[in-house]
């Protein structure tokens, strides 16, 4: 009960982040002219007149797609890194400890780079690649740890992925430096940003994260027993070699989606499922969507705030959530130092 | 019936199961004996498969290899030793988690009204039921020892293999944890394999006993036909038979 009340409660909080993060900005829009706006564009309602037209565009074109691609990659980022804790066995773990990040970037920016389209798929190239940047990364960092330590264990395995990660973000930074024609676009990509997001993006990584939640929902019990350590979870019954290649993969198609669309936006997977872990446990089937709505609320507001605080200047989101996220991340280590947990 | 016809075993290359071939008889309880390094842990982990292995391992006639996750759970649970809890599930459900086996081919895996009152069932014959929704790193060791027992009670096996489960309690804990698997293997229906360094506390649990050293049996039956001083000093190259002969003096005079 006491669960249920916070799940509505969290649920009204991210609605009231995308409000925020819809109606706040350089044209402020009031919440009657938001509704009337969203009753006209949703179910055909007339449009009081009052409003003008630039502001529907302003609204409709700009903000809402922006607000609403922000929630989608808050929520898929902050689901990948859930997965990723728990198969790792590690509250520490993110989507960039294993080099999901950084290989999804390196293969985003060669698409961005040499304007690569498949045949067929066409806008799909980028995250496609992104995707097979981030699974091939991460199981490359898990063949290089099985080489040193066949038990894998977690320190082996998040050294070696942190190692990997280091290089592939060196490529990265080699191709982003030979690439003087793109060296802005590329630049600006890495840190981050929701600007200029249209509504074919959403609709591009909406099918992918519910799909993805559904996987993971279906696969909570086994991410709870992969917490307990390996051993744990198959004699209790899980497949585990199946089950982690498909929980692997699905992070990396979180990751590597939201990464190839929006860049680089580092510390919302490794917060989200901490915070909603306090306040609803450890169960997965409350911390995957809880986390998923939590991020993707802490997405828009931290969109919100690189695009307001410095006013007409914007911030890159990836510097807001790793601002937020860095002092978040140590005092997390250090706590868990004194306690010795 | 677990019947185990030359089983080999190791990491990395190195074997450490030497072809260890033995039959564990349904409703009876066994406890594997030896020094460190000798292969007890091999010996549990091979037969949970939880590691590979080559040889026969069969449970009721079935080899192990052939079987699902899931089978294989339904037969033989473990254990486990969780000593460093990381994400901080609630007692009630961590036992539930034994469940799994049951829930896993169901919707999002919910728990049916069976699997809650096999929960509640072993909640209570662990006496955990008051703490049913505190944390598992809120703990005292014995009581999270006890979460553990209850989990794997709670997947309803015909064997629970334990692994050095008394490491971390202290005397009492361990007393209370060996009579309760005593209890619960009494019926004739189930079976404790464990591996414990205490000899004593071992002959709480069972007079049938198994020593090994260096990889394979070195000799099994009751503990009283088995065990003379020279076989137990060429087993742990230690004069045991004296250490204990010494202890039990000092106890004589404890009214």
């Amino acid at each position: 009960m006491k669960n249920n009340f916070r799940m509505f409660l969290l649920l009204a909080l991210a609605l009231f982040a995308l409000a925020l993060g819809v109606a706040l900005g350089s044209v402020g829009i009031s919440a009657a002219d938001l509704l009337a706006i969203l009753g006209h564009k949703l179910f055909g309602r007339a449009l009081p007149e009052e409003i003008p037209g630039v502001t529907v565009s302003i609204l409709w074109t700009i903000r809402f797609p922006r607000a609403v691609m922000a929630f989608l990659v808050g929520a898929s980022l902050a689901a990948s890194g859930t997965v990723m804790q728990s198969v790792l066995r590690n509250p520490l773990a993110s989507s960039y400890t294993l080099g999901v990040s950084s290989g999804a970037s390196l293969c985003a920016a060669l698409v961005i780079v040499t304007g690569f389209a498949l045949p067929l798929i066409g806008r799909y190239t980028l995250p496609l690649f992104g995707f097979l940047g981030g699974l091939g990364t991460v199981f490359l960092a898990m063949a290089l740890a099985m080489r040193f330590d066949r038990n894998l264990e977690n320190q082996t395995v998040i050294l070696v992925g942190m190692v990997l990660s280091l290089f592939v973000n060196a490529l990265l930074t080699l191709v982003t430096a030979l690439s003087s024609d793109r060296l802005s676009q590329l630049v600006y990509w890495q840190m981050g940003s929701f600007s200029g997001q249209s509504w074919e993006n959403c609709a591009l990584v909406l099918p992918i994260l519910l799909v993805s939640l559904g996987v993971l929902l279906r696969y909570s019990r086994e991410m709870d027993l992969m917490t307990f350590g390996e051993e744990q979870a198959l004699s209790a019954g899980v497949d585990l070699r199946r089950v982690k290649f498909l929980l692997i993969a699905v992070s990396a198609l979180l990751t590597g989606t939201a990464v190839s669309l929006a860049g680089v936006i580092g510390f919302v997977d490794l917060i989200a499922p901490h915070v909603v872990r306090r306040f609803f446990g450890s169960s997965h089937r409350r911390v995957v969507p809880m986390s998923a709505l939590f991020g993707g609320a802490f997405m828009v507001l931290a969109d919100l705030a690189g695009r307001t605080v410095l006013a007409p200047q914007e911030l890159p989101v990836g510097a807001v959530t790793a601002l937020i996220g860095a002092p978040f991340f140590a005092y997390i280590y250090f706590r868990r130092g004194r306690s010795g947990s | 019936m677990l019947r185990l016809r030359e089983v080999r075993a190791g990491y990395g290359g190195r074997e450490v199961l030497h072809g260890v071939s033995f039959d564990f008889q349904t409703g009876q309880n066994y406890c594997v004996l030896g020094p460190n390094g000798c292969g007890k842990t091999t010996l549990v982990r091979a037969i949970a498969a939880l590691i590979e292995s080559t040889g026969t391992i069969e449970v009721d006639g079935r080899s192990v290899r052939r079987m699902k996750r899931r089978e294989i759970a339904g037969k033989i649970a473990v254990m486990s030793q969780v000593t460093q809890v990381y994400f901080p599930f609630s007692v009630y459900d961590t036992v539930m988690l034994g469940r799994y086996q049951h829930m896993s081919g169901r919707m999002f895996g919910r728990p049916s009204g069976e699997d809650r009152d096999m929960v509640e069932q072993c909640l209570r014959s662990v006496r955990l039921e008051n703490l049913r929704d505190r944390r598992i790193d809120e703990l005292s060791g014995g009581q999270r020892q006890r979460v553990f027992l209850a989990q794997a009670l709670a997947q309803n096996p015909e064997i629970i293999l334990l692994d050095e489960p008394t490491n971390h309690l202290d005397v009492r804990h361990q007393v209370e944890l060996i009579d309760y698997l005593h209890r619960w293997s009494a019926d004739g229906q189930h079976s404790v394999i464990g591996v414990l360094h205490d000899i004593n506390l071992a002959l709480r649990l069972t007079e049938n006993v198994i020593f090994m050293k260096d990889g394979d049996i070195a000799g099994s039956g009751a503990f009283d036909q088995v065990a003379d001083a020279d076989f137990l000093r060429n087993i742990y190259e230690t004069d045991i038979a004296g250490y204990m002969r010494d202890s039990f003096e000092k106890w004589r005079n404890i009214q």
